[in-house]
C-alpha cells in the first residue's frame, strides 16, 4: 500500500520536518553558539552523547523523523545541507536559516494564491542578483598568518586553533595538503613533513633501516615505479642486475604485491653489501587511484610506471623506466620521496592541469581526491595533531580543525565578504530595487521573501548570543541611515562587544565562498521544495529477523 | 680604458673557477674580500689585488667553495659564510676560522648564498642548492632546516632578497624552470608567472626600493635579461638587441630610484645601463672571451671610478678600477 498526500498536508508536513532540523542547526550559528547533543547509535557506557557545534554533522546525524511527511521535508533540507558541508565544509547553519525564511515565506504566498513555478523562477533570478551583489563585495585577504589566524578565528572561535591553523595555510598555501589527526597530548601540536607521502606500506619488516622507528630510508635511490604482482623471484633478477651494472646502490621497488620468496631473495641480496633495496606496496585503494598515484610519482620522480594491464613485465625494464629521488621513506603506513628528481617543467604543468581539473570538478569526492593528489605533489605536508581531556573533546575539536581548514581553503581562492550576516543584510537594497521595478504579483512576492530571508543570518546570530534581535535590527538601520560616516561600511552587530560597528573594520569577516554557496544552495533548494505538491509514500517493509 | 690588476695566484689554472665573491660593507677602507673558487676559499686583504687562503684549518687539501657571503655588520660581527658541499661554513672573525654546519643528508651541493639586510637583529640566512632547493638558518648559521613547501623545482640556480625583508619577509629563487617568490621568509613559496621557456634563470637583482616601485630584474640563459615592475606579476625583455647570451650576474645601483644604474655580467663582457635596462653600452671586455667570466662584484657601487671585480673561469679574478 502507498499513501498519496496531497496539499495542504504537503505543505504542513514539510514543513514540520524542516523546522525540525532547522531548529537542531539554528543554535550553532554565531560566535556564541552552543551546541547539540546527540545520542550514540552504538551505545557506550564510557563515552557520553556526540557533542557537535556544525550544522552539516547535525543534520547528518538526523536519520529519520517518526512523522513521514514531517520527514520527507527534513531529509529534503538534510541533503541540501550534506551536499554543502561537502563541497565547502562549513555555511549550513546559514543556509539552513535562509532555507527556512524562503520556503515558511514561499509557503504563504502559495497558499493565499501564488504560483509556485512563477515563484521559483523570480526566487532564482533574485538569487543571482545577490550573488552578484556578493562578488561586488568581496574583499581579497591580507597575506600572512596573522590575517590568515584572524579569519580561521571568525570561522572556529578557537584562538589556538586558529593561530597554528594561521601558520599552517601560511605555508602549505591553497592546495597544500593538511592531515588532521586525533592527538596523544592535551593540545594542539603541528609537524611539516617535507617532500610527498602516499599511504602504503613496506612490504616486509626485514626491510627497516632504522629499527628503532620501525622505519627504512634511502638516499639517492633509484624508484621501479609499478603496479605488478611480482611472485616469481626471477624476475626480479633482471632488474637488480641493471641496478647493479648502473652502479645503483639504492633500489626502492613498487609493487602492487611481492611474494616471500621475491622478498627472500632481495633481502640476500643486499647482504653484506652496500647495495640496499625495499620494496614497497603501490599506493592506491582503487584502480583510479593506484593510477593516478603512479602516474604523481612518476612525474615526481621521473621514469616510467609500468602498469601491469599494459603488459609491462620486470624483464622488459630499462635503466630510463626508473625514477629517481634524493631520498625516499617507508614505514609501515606511509612511502614518501623527498626531492625527486623527475623534470620541474613537467611537474609544473601536472599541476597546472590538476588545478584546471578541481576547478572544474563539481562532484565533492573528484574535488576532495584532486585536492589531496595536488597537495602530495606541492613539496610538503602539514599535519596538525589535535589532542584534548577527553575523547569527546578531543573528537569534536578535530572536527573544528576539519572544517576551518576547508574555510580558509575557500578563503584563500575566493576571498572574504564583512560577516556576521553583514554582507547578506547589505543585499536588500538590490531586492528592494528589483522590487520598485515590477508589478507582477507573485515576482514582487520573490523579491520580498528574499529581502526578509537576508535578515535571517543576522537576527539569528543575534538571538543566539541573547540579544533582542528587533532592536538590533533597529539600531543597524538608524546606523546605517543617519550616523555613517563611511556610506561603504557595512554595519552589523559585534555580538563580542555588544555593538554595531563596521564589521569589516572590526574584522569581522565570512569566507566568500562559504558564504556564496549557502546562499545558492539555501534559495535553490526552498525554491524547488516550494514546488512540491505531492508527497507518496511506500509502504515499508516489515523486516523479518528470523531465519528461514 | 681599463685594466685587469693581479691575476691571483693559479692552483690549477685549466679546472679552477671562481664561483662567487663577497666583499666587505667597508671595502674602501678595510679591503676586504673573499672569493668562492673550486680550489678553496680565498681572502683579500687589499681589495683584491694579492689573494690567500682563507681556509687551511681544515688538512684535507683544497676544500671547493661554491659561494661566499659577508654579513651587511661585518665590521662589527665579523661574519662570514661559505657553502661547500654538503655543509656550510661559518666564521665568525673575518675569516681566520671556521666552524662546520652540515645541511643535511645526502650532502647538497650549495650555489648561492642569500644574507638578511637585518642580519645583526634576526640572523637569518638562506642558501640555495643544486638538487635540494632552499634550506635557512635562523641562528646565524649554527643549524639548518630545508624550507621548500611549493618550490616545484629544487635547482637552485640563484637567489635574491628584498631590501625590506624585515618588513615584506620577500625572497626570489631563480631555478631550471623558472622563478618562485616567498612571501613569509621562505616558510612557502608559490610559482611566478614567468614564461618556461625564459628559464633557467641565472641570476636575479632586486630594486633597493622594491617596497615602492616592486621592480626585480632577472638573467636567463638563453632569453637575457627580463624587468618586471610589479613584483614579478608581469616580465619585460629589455636589451634584447644587446644582451642576447646567458646573463651570469646582475648588479643595480644603491639609489637605483634616482639613477637607475643596471650592470649585468655575460661571460665574455660587463654592459651597465643608465636608464634602468633600456639602452646598455659595453663597459669592459677585452681579453675576456678567453676566460668566460663567472661572477661580479661592486663593492663602491657603480659608479665610473669605483672598483669592479670579476671571477673567471679558470680561477682567474680581474680588479677593475678604472672606466
Amino acid at each position: 500500500m502507498q499513501r498519496v498526500v496531497f496539499q495542504p498536508a504537503t505543505y504542513q508536513g514539510m514543513q514540520q520536518g524542516i523546522n525540525q532540523i532547522v531548529a537542531a542547526v539554528r543554535p550553532t550559528l554565531g560566535p556564541r553558539a552552543r551546541l547539540v547533543a546527540i545520542d550514540r547509535i552504538v551505545a557506550n557506557k564510557d563515552t557520553g552523547p556526540e557533542l557537535l557545534g556544525n550544522g552539516g554533522t547535525i543534520a547528518r546525524r538526523i536519520i529519520q523523523l517518526p512523522n513521514r511527511d514531517g520527514d520527507m521535508g527534513a531529509m529534503f533540507l538534510r541533503g541540501m545541507l550534506c551536499e554543502l558541508q561537502d563541497q565547502v565544509g562549513d555555511g549550513t547553519a546559514t543556509a539552513a536559516v535562509l532555507f527556512q525564511m524562503v520556503f515558511d515565506q514561499g509557503v504563504r504566498h502559495s497558499v493565499s494564491g501564488g504560483n509556485a513555478m512563477r515563484l521559483r523562477n523570480y526566487l532564482e533570478r533574485g538569487m543571482c542578483i545577490i550573488l552578484e551583489e556578493l562578488n561586488g563585495m568581496t574583499l581579497r585577504p591580507k597575506q600572512g598568518k596573522e590575517e590568515l589566524a584572524k579569519i580561521a578565528e571568525a570561522i572556529c572561535y578557537d584562538p589556538p586553533l586558529s593561530k597554528m591553523l594561521g601558520e599552517i595555510f601560511d605555508i602549505i598555501g591553497e592546495y597544500g595538503r593538511l592531515e588532521v589527526r586525533a592527538g596523544s597530548s592535551r593540545g594542539l601540536e603541528r609537524e611539516y613533513v617535507t617532500g610527498s607521502y602516499w599511504e602504503s606500506s613496506l612490504l616486509s619488516r626485514y626491510m627497516f633501516t632504522d629499527q628503532a622507528r620501525q622505519r627504512a630510508e634511502l638516499e639517492n635511490v633509484a624508484i621501479l615505479i609499478s603496479d605488478l604482482d611480482l611472485q616469481d623471484p626471477d624476475d626480479l633478477v633482471f632488474l637488480l642486475t641493471l641496478a647493479k651494472q648502473a652502479d645503483i646502490q639504492s633500489l626502492v621497488i613498487m609493487a602492487r604485491n611481492v611474494s616471500d620468496r621475491a622478498i627472500g631473495m632481495l633481502l640476500a641480496n643486499q647482504k653484506d653489501s652496500q647495495f640496499r633495496v625495499v620494496a614497497v606496496k603501490a599506493p592506491g585503494a582503487t584502480v583510479d587511484d593506484a593510477s593516478a598515484a603512479l602516474g604523481d610519482v612518476s612525474v615526481l620522480a621521473g621514469g616510467r610506471p609500468l602498469v601491469a594491464a599494459a603488459g609491462d613485465t620486470l624483464r622488459r625494464v630499462k635503466l630510463e623506466d626508473l625514477g629517481h629521488a634524493r631520498q625516499a621513506w617507508a614505514d609501515l603506513s606511509y612511502f614518501g620521496i623527498v626531492a625527486g628528481k623527475g623534470n620541474p617543467r613537467a611537474l609544473r604543468a601536472h599541476l597546472a592541469t590538476l588545478r584546471a581539473a578541481h576547478r572544474n570538478a563539481e562532484d565533492p569526492d573528484v574535488r576532495r581526491r584532486l585536492q589531496q593528489r595536488l597537495g602530495r605533489l606541492m613539496g610538503g605536508s602539514a599535519i596538525l595533531s589535535v589532542g584534548g581531556a577527553t575523547e569527546t573533546e578531543i573528537a569534536v575539536r578535530q572536527k573544528l580543525a576539519e572544517h576551518t581548514a576547508d574555510a580558509l581553503r575557500g578563503v584563500v581562492r575566493e576571498g572574504l565578504l564583512p560577516g556576521g550576516g553583514a554582507a547578506l543584510l547589505a543585499c536588500r537594497p538590490a531586492m528592494q530595487r528589483l522590487l520598485d521595478g515590477t508589478i507582477d504579483e507573485d515576482e514582487r512576492a520573490a523579491y520580498r521573501i528574499l529581502s526578509r530571508a537576508l535578515e535571517e543570518p543576522l537576527r539569528t546570530i543575534v538571538t543566539n548570543a541573547g540579544y533582542d534581535a528587533a532592536d538590533v535590527m533597529a539600531e543597524i538601520r538608524q546606523v546605517g541611515a543617519s550616523g555613517s560616516p563611511n556610506p561603504s561600511a557595512f554595519y552589523g552587530f559585534d555580538v563580542i562587544s555588544g555593538q554595531v560597528v563596521d564589521m569589516v573594520r572590526a574584522g569581522i569577516l565570512d569566507v566568500a565562498s562559504v558564504q556564496k554557496a549557502a546562499v545558492r544552495s539555501a534559495i535553490a533548494s526552498a525554491a524547488l521544495a516550494l514546488t512540491i505538491d505531492v508527497l507518496v509514500h511506500h509502504k515499508k517493509p516489515k523486516l523479518d529477523l528470523t531465519p528461514q | 680604458m681599463s685594466k685587469m690588476e693581479n691575476q691571483t695566484e693559479e692552483i690549477s689554472p685549466m679546472q679552477d673557477i671562481v664561483f662567487s665573491l663577497a666583499t666587505s660593507p667597508n671595502f674602501a677602507l678595510d679591503g676586504i674580500c673573499f672569493a668562492a673558487r673550486q680550489s678553496g676559499l680565498y681572502r683579500s686583504k687589499d681589495g683584491g689585488r694579492t689573494w690567500h687562503s682563507a681556509c687551511d684549518q681544515f688538512n684535507s687539501g683544497p676544500l671547493p667553495t661554491t659561494a661566499v657571503i659577508v654579513s651587511p655588520a661585518f665590521e662589527t660581527d665579523k661574519s662570514v659564510f661559505a657553502g661547500v658541499a654538503g655543509s656550510m661554513l661559518r666564521s665568525l672573525d673575518g675569516g681566520q676560522t671556521w666552524q662546520v654546519a652540515m645541511l643535511g643528508s645526502p650532502p647538497p651541493q650549495v650555489s648561492t648564498l642569500v644574507i638578511s639586510p637585518d642580519f645583526i637583529d634576526d640572523g637569518l640566512l638562506w642558501v640555495g642548492t643544486l638538487e635540494d632547493g632552499v634550506f635557512c638558518s635562523q641562528d646565524r648559521g649554527c643549524r639548518w632546516a630545508a624550507w621548500n613547501f611549493g618550490l616545484l623545482d629544487l635547482n637552485i640556480l640563484c637567489m635574491a632578497a628584498s631590501p625590506d625583508l624585515a618588513r615584506d619577509e620577500t625572497l626570489f629563487v631563480g631555478t631550471e624552470s623558472g622563478i618562485f617568490r616567498s612571501t613569509n621568509g621562505g616558510r612557502a613559496w608559490r610559482e611566478i608567472d614567468l614564461d618556461p621557456e625564459l628559464a633557467p634563470v641565472l641570476s636575479m637583482a632586486v630594486s633597493p626600493d622594491y617596497a615602492k616601485d616592486g621592480v626585480l630584474f632577472a638573467g636567463t640563459e638563453s632569453c637575457g635579461l627580463m624587468r618586471s615592475s610589479d613584483r614579478g606579476g608581469t616580465w619585460q625583455r629589455v636589451g634584447a638587441e644587446t644582451i642576447t647570451e646567458a646573463v651570469n650576474a646582475i648588479l643595480l645601483s644603491r639609489e637605483f630610484h634616482a639613477k637607475p644604474d643596471v650592470l649585468v655580467l655575460l661571460s665574455d663582457t660587463v654592459l651597465i645601463s643608465h636608464d634602468g635596462g633600456q639602452s646598455w653600452s659595453r663597459l669592459h671586455s677585452s681579453g675576456w672571451s678567453e676566460y668566460g667570466a663567472t661572477c661580479v662584484a661592486a663593492p663602491d657601487g657603480l659608479s665610473p671610478d669605483a672598483t669592479l671585480l670579476v671571477g673567471f673561469m679558470g680561477g682567474h679574478i680581474a680588479r677593475i678600477n678604472e672606466r
